[in-house]
């Protein structure tokens, strides 16, 4: 019993961190444009697909073709940017037929040229055991995304506060009228964060693609979780987005060990619902913010 | 350095400015003055970008102002203060400068930043939370600093002083005195106080129901009957 509980909060703590990589973008893309990229989890599944091809067709180590995906998941996304630039009016809401749309073309040009078969790794080297003191049980690919993660997180929060292209980028998040009569040219920044989430996307595609399995429909689920990761940190605080995505990867790993596979993706949903209940704020929010 | 031709504004049925023209040199302190709703703010958001004018021509030094967006503006060396204060959250007293600074002017001068915090009396409360933290005056004052590290041309001050009790209201008024006269910074102030506008400005325009209806010094408009009518007549109701 003790063992099981241990093994489920290190396999949520691994899962977690890339998890993090993915609501992480969602909610720099809503900090710069108050929008929710509903297209979001199909990035990161369309980066482990490009890997996937990689390896099978030229193959070429997933860890190799991650620059090869960045740039890939970059293009699309700035194209998804393009296209909600080009929403004129009530730019919340349409944007969000517009990105659910697109969600659906993407998910469906995966199965198209993909099919859908479950996809993984063929590299054995990911795949193998790392224990810990007979104890903890984990693959080499989930420990080296782990640490990836983790100093991928840790470069956002770095960008963000020491740099000026992520200072405009809170900036703008924090008010863009203000920002803009600064001096400050919204789309640019607009634009960074859309390619700060591309990067973040494609390792946490890639860590999914050695670390576990891949299907098409992968995308929506992703798209989901991270949303209400993002909630549950209460908008726009990164140690939040981090210590929210853990919780609900550990949660998930005790719903599978305890009750059954088939919960796990309903767990995340009820814990939403819970804090929404409980603490709108998000559950590391302070009171709700203004502006 | 501004001129505005013909600018008019409509707020759906409302017209908030009509055929205004307004015309600041180098170097000029201009005082905008009227009523309460009279359309002074609404001026100031015609010439940052805020707001765009139904009819009516813009220039700012050499560029057609009309057809340049918000940040290009505050770029070329318009910068302007909120009635209410406006810090970006988050960042610290400071941080709200040198963001200003990097993003207004392209390049970071932490000795300038310094001199703008000591200016403004803000040195102690520099690395405070520039949302949280501050009294009302402090607010007043970073607005002014945020303006002033974007090294403008032109610097747009909306009720700076309102709210201020009488010595920070003295005070605020010799700070942006001497700002004017040690950098020859072209300034318009809008301002309710007849005193503080008289000290501080050459030249005055009052506007009453969205109309220029006075351009003069401040002692001739303060003699006009029918200026201090609309003048005073809104203001007590
Ligand atoms: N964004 C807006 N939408 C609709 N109406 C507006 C808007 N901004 C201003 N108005 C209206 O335009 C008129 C002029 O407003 P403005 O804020 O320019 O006045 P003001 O002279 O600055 O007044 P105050 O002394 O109260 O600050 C008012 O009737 C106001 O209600
Ligand atoms: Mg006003």
């Amino acid at each position: 019993m003790f063992e099981l509980t241990l093994q489920a909060l290190y396999s949520g703590l691994l899962t977690g961190t890339y998890y993090a990589l993915v609501a992480l973008g969602l909610a720099l893309v809503f900090g710069t444009m108050k929008i929710i990229n509903l297209a979001h989890g199909e990035l990161v599944l369309l980066a482990a697909y490009v890997a996937y091809t990689a390896e099978s067709q030229w193959s070429l180590n997933p860890l190799a073709a991650i620059p090869f995906a960045m740039v890939v998941v970059s293009v699309v996304a700035i194209a998804v940017y393009l296209l909600i630039d080009r929403i004129k009016k009530d730019r919340e809401l349409n944007s969000l037929i517009l990105t659910f749309g697109i969600g659906i073309i993407l998910t469906n040009f995966v199965l198209l040229v993909w099919s859908a078969d479950i996809r993984s790794t063929t590299t054995p080297w990911f795949q193998q055991a790392v224990v810990f003191g007979d104890l903890l049980f984990s693959s080499r690919s989930e420990i080296l995304f782990f640490l990836i993660s983790v100093a991928l997180v840790g470069a956002t929060w770095w960008w963000l506060s020491q740099t000026w292209y992520g200072r405009a980028t809170r900036a703008v998040s924090s008010d863009r009228k203000a920002a803009m009569l600064m001096g400050v040219n919204p789309r640019q920044t607009e634009i960074l964060s859309f390619v700060v989430a591309s990067i973040l996307a494609t390792v946490a595609g890639i860590a999914i693609f050695t670390g576990q399995v891949i299907e098409p429909s992968l995308g929506h689920a992703l798209t989901v979780k991270a949303f209400i990761i993002t909630v549950l940190a209460g908008m726009g605080s990164i140690p939040g987005v981090l210590l929210g995505a853990i919780l609900i990867g550990v949660v998930e790993a005790l719903t599978v060990t305890y009750f059954s596979s088939s919960l796990q993706e309903l767990t995340g949903m009820v814990l939403f619902l819970v804090v929404l209940l409980l603490r709108p704020q998000g559950l590391f929010g302070f009171g709700v913010r203004r502006g | 350095m501004l001129q505005l031709e013909d600018i008019s504004v409509a707020f759906g049925g409302l017209a908030a400015l009509s055929n205004v023209n307004l015309r600041v040199d180098n170097g000029e302190f201009v005082g905008l003055v009227g009523p309460n709703g009279a359309g002074k703010t609404t001026v100031f958001n015609v010439i940052s970008g805020l707001v765009k004018p139904t009819a009516g021509n813009a220039r700012f030094i050499a560029m057609d102002l009309l057809k340049q967006p918000i940040h290009a503006r505050a770029r070329a060396g318009i910068a302007r203060t909120f009635q209410i204060p406006q810090p970006l959250h988050e960042l610290t007293v400071r941080q709200n400068l040198i963001v200003a600074q990097k993003f207004g002017t392209g390049h970071s001068d932490p000795k300038r930043i310094d001199e703008i915090l000591d200016f403004l009396g803000l040195t102690e409360r520099a690395e405070r939370n520039a949302a949280n933290d501050l009294a009302l005056t402090e607010h007043k004052a970073l607005e002014v600093g945020k303006a002033l590290a974007t090294d403008p041309k032109l610097l747009l001050l909306d009720e700076a002083l309102a709210g201020l009790e009488t010595t920070g209201k003295r005070q605020f008024t010799q700070m942006i005195k001497q700002l004017h006269e040690e950098t020859g910074l072209a300034i318009v102030i809008i301002e309710h106080d007849i005193e503080t506008i008289s000290e501080l400005c050459q030249r005055a325009v009052v506007l009453d129901f969205g109309k220029v209806i006075a351009d003069e010094t401040p002692e001739r408009i303060f003699r006009d009957p029918e200026v201090m009518r609309s003048y005073t007549g809104e203001r007590s109701a």
